[in-house]
């Protein structure tokens, strides 16, 4: 059960070659929330917006496509999304909010439906949770760091960042590309993401990420009722091509691989942590 | 020859008080106390030496019910004592709060009054949660002005219980222009349901004051007397609408007509209750043969201005803005429900000054020099007070005088010439919140002795 509970998982790309542009795979969550934007199941989304500096995203409420188009791509720093969600059903006045996150932003999410303290009626506000696949999260400076020192390439002129196939990519305007293994950024990695047993964001309405597929297409796991139901209008009005998940390379084989690496390794620290200090263990945040 | 009644605790309002009633023979009050019962909390003493930004955050925790009314009294006086002036835009926004929160407290009155009103023609106590009409479609009227209210606030003021966005200088956030048309679309949304609304409370509280007969729900009926919930007080209000502070130019509220009285020279001396009732709601009136002491029992101070008591709340700004003479437990009432049309057309103009990109805190927010500041904010139940000095952004002294502990005194007046069965009415008609009306920490070092005579 290393990928949560689903109802469907498909291989999908955006139709719209204008969000395809610019996305970071298949454009699934801009897609998905133009479609539910232009459809009316939310208002708003809370996205990860483009900051002061390059690739230091903030979270912003992000009420029309063109805001949506803005804040297509992976940036891979932290962006408190979750820190946002309130404000929207406040001063932004919304009533159906989205929200993309990682997985342990999800579970905020979730938590903050069960036990709304300082959340008033915040909950019931929340219409569609979309999680992205996460293995680690990097700070602002490690980022910087990574792309600065090891690749070689100045924040400013980096147009796309990826990950995948064990490398650490930046791609440049000037068509450049600097690859470095992963091996290597390791060390830059949030302490707090060692002790994260979720990659495939299982609490999620919808989660979606690029392992699994070939370039370009991402994978979509349908997981609640609103997620399949909003994903069964956005098929129905042809916001998305699909393939059956079975047909493509890698497939679900790897995004299983991976879950499973992720929580044996986290799993790990979660034990050590258990037996670390004198006479008292940290907490196992999953129990 | 006078009997002692005392019906402990009064019901459906906001704290814990009781009604400690001398009656004659004919059951008429001749001496009344009503009195509170709530623990002090403190507040004001909890607030010195925080900064500025968190003491009405602090003061605002002293009521769920007028929490706005608190935080922009509270913050008011901050700028006042420091002399800061905010942007126009954010004053917008603390209208719309303001507003909502009176909205909102306005609608929530009527569930607790309308047990003891009677369905007009009819000698049928209203009960506000049944499925029967015309209750059915009153009660649901109630629910959607709260709940447009409480959305209101929630957009401007982050929160409707205990707001964040308020701060000293103005506000933290501007609305989004989506929350300033969902604001405009509420308002439209509710003034034909507060139209509506407005005319059948009046004609219920109308019905009430012309009959002869009357009981609070569930009561005995008895004889109204002429004159019902009569007082021969001044009244006291600074805007008809939001408030008032010492930085204004032209001041409608002025801190030395302010005097305080402590309780044992204004509530009645120890007496026995002598006259009982054991069918009176809920659950009889306190035994015969108990001990009662309003003057060591009451937990307030008695806040007179011009050395009397005044009234304040809606009646207040009415008589003394727009010229409304109705007397009586009713008129306050129906001065009440004719507030609502009032809430949601300021709202409507507010909304539509807005500027959405204007800046809403000001430029320079200085740090405070000790002076006094003092903001009255009209809150739902009256004049809302607070007075604070503020130094190098510390707050050195705060006072809160509060719309209950005005209308104590002035209550305990209305219920003399009132038959004693009929006296919550005239109780709830204050739309009493009690919480933030105990303040025993009375300032002046010579008062003190307040607190040493009730430790004796």
């Amino acid at each position: 059960m290393v990928l949560g509970n689903y109802k469907d998982c498909v291989c999908a790309r955006a139709a719209d070659p204008g969000i395809l542009s610019a996305s970071q795979d298949g454009g699934i969550v801009t897609q998905l929330f133009a479609c539910a934007l232009e459809h009316g199941i939310i208002d708003g989304a809370v996205v990860a917006g483009q900051g002061d500096e390059p690739y230091k995203p903030v979270p912003i409420v992000a009420t029309t496509v063109a805001e949506l188009l803005e804040a297509r791509g992976t940036r891979y720093n932290v962006c408190p999304n979750v820190s946002m969600i309130k404000e929207a059903t406040r001063s932004y006045g919304l009533d159906k909010v989205g929200i993309v996150g990682t997985p342990c932003q999800i579970q905020s999410v979730r938590k903050l439906q069960l036990y709304p303290m300082g959340m008033r009626s915040v909950g019931s506000k929340i219409a569609l949770a979309i999680g992205i696949f996460c293995m680690e999260n990097f700070s602002y400076q490690g980022l910087e760091a990574m792309v600065e020192d090891l690749c070689n390439v100045k924040m400013e002129s980096a147009c796309k960042m990826d990950i995948g196939k064990g490398k650490f990519t930046v791609f440049t305007e000037r068509g450049a590309v600097s690859q470095i293994p992963l091996k290597l950024t390791h060390k830059f990695e949030q302490p707090g993401c060692h002790v994260c047993l979720d990659y495939v964001a299982n609490l999620a309405d919808i989660s979606t990420g690029s392992v699994g597929t070939p370039d370009g297409w991402s994978t979509v796991f349908t997981r609640t009722k609103a997620g399949e139901s909003i994903w069964g209008k956005a098929i129905e009005a042809g916001y998305f091509e699909t393939k059956p998940i079975s047909d493509v390379k890698p497939g679900l084989d790897l995004v299983t691989k991976l879950a499973t690496d992720k929580i044996t390794k986290n799993q790990k620290t979660l034990d050590e942590r258990v037996s670390f200090g004198v006479g008292k263990g940290l907490r196992n945040p999953y129990l | 020859m006078s009997k002692v009644v005392e019906i402990s605790p009064t019901t459906r309002h906001e704290g814990h008080t009781k009604l400690t009633m001398q009656v004659d023979d004919n059951g008429v009050v001749t001496r009344g106390d009503w009195l509170s019962l709530t623990p002090v909390r403190g507040i004001e003493k909890l607030a010195v030496g925080k900064t500025m930004h968190q003491a009405p955050k602090i003061s605002s925790r002293v009521c769920g019910i007028c929490p706005i009314a608190h935080t922009l009294a509270g913050i008011e006086a901050m700028e006042a004592s420091i002399g800061c002036f905010i942007p126009d835009d954010a004053y917008l926004l603390r209208v719309m709060l303001q507003c909502s929160n009176r909205l909102h407290s306005h609608a929530l009155h009527n569930i607790l009054s309308l047990p003891d009103m009677y369905i007009p023609g009819t000698d049928t106590h209203i009960n506000p949660f049944t499925p029967e009409q015309p209750v059915r479609t009153a009660a649901l009227r109630i629910q959607k002005l709260r709940e447009v209210g409480q959305t209101i606030g929630e957009i401007v003021g982050g929160e409707p219980i205990h707001p964040s966005n308020p701060r000293v200088g103005g506000m933290y956030k501007n609305i989004s222009p989506r929350a300033q048309i969902k604001i405009y679309d509420l308002v439209k949304e509710a003034i034909p349901l507060a139209a509506a609304h407005k005319d059948f409370m009046i004609s219920v509280f109308k019905d009430w004051d012309e009959r002869p007969m009357a009981s609070v729900a569930g009561g005995k009926e008895v004889e109204k007397t002429q004159k019902f919930g009569f007082h021969d007080q001044g009244y006291m209000a600074v805007d008809p609408l939001y408030g008032s502070s010492s930085l204004d130019l032209d001041q409608k509220w002025f801190p030395e007509r302010w005097t305080e009285v402590r309780p044992w020279d204004w509530y009645q001396g120890e007496l026995e209750v002598s006259l009982e009732d054991p069918d009176y709601p809920i659950g009889g009136t306190t035994k015969v043969g108990t001990k009662v002491w309003p003057q060591m029992e009451a937990c307030t101070g008695v806040p007179l201005y011009d050395g009397a008591p005044v009234e304040v709340g809606p009646r207040a700004r009415l008589a003394m803005f727009r010229n409304y003479d109705r007397k009586g437990a009713m008129g306050l009432q129906i001065a009440r429900s004719m507030e609502f049309m009032d809430t949601l057309y300021s709202i409507s103009e507010a909304v539509e000054a807005l500027d959405t990109n204007g800046k809403v805190i000001a430029d320079e927010i200085p740090q405070g020099d000790g002076s006094l500041g003092w903001a009255a904010n009209e809150a739902p139940r009256g004049t809302d007070g607070h007075l604070t000095k503020v130094k190098d952004g510390r707050v050195e002294w705060y006072s809160l005088l509060v719309p209950t502990t005005w209308n104590f005194p002035t209550v305990s007046r209305a219920l003399e010439g009132a038959p004693w069965q009929l006296t919550e009415v005239i109780m709830r008609a204050y739309d009493p919140c009690v919480s933030c009306a105990t303040h025993m920490m009375v300032v002046d070092e010579s008062k003190k002795v307040v607190a040493q005579k009730l430790f004796q």
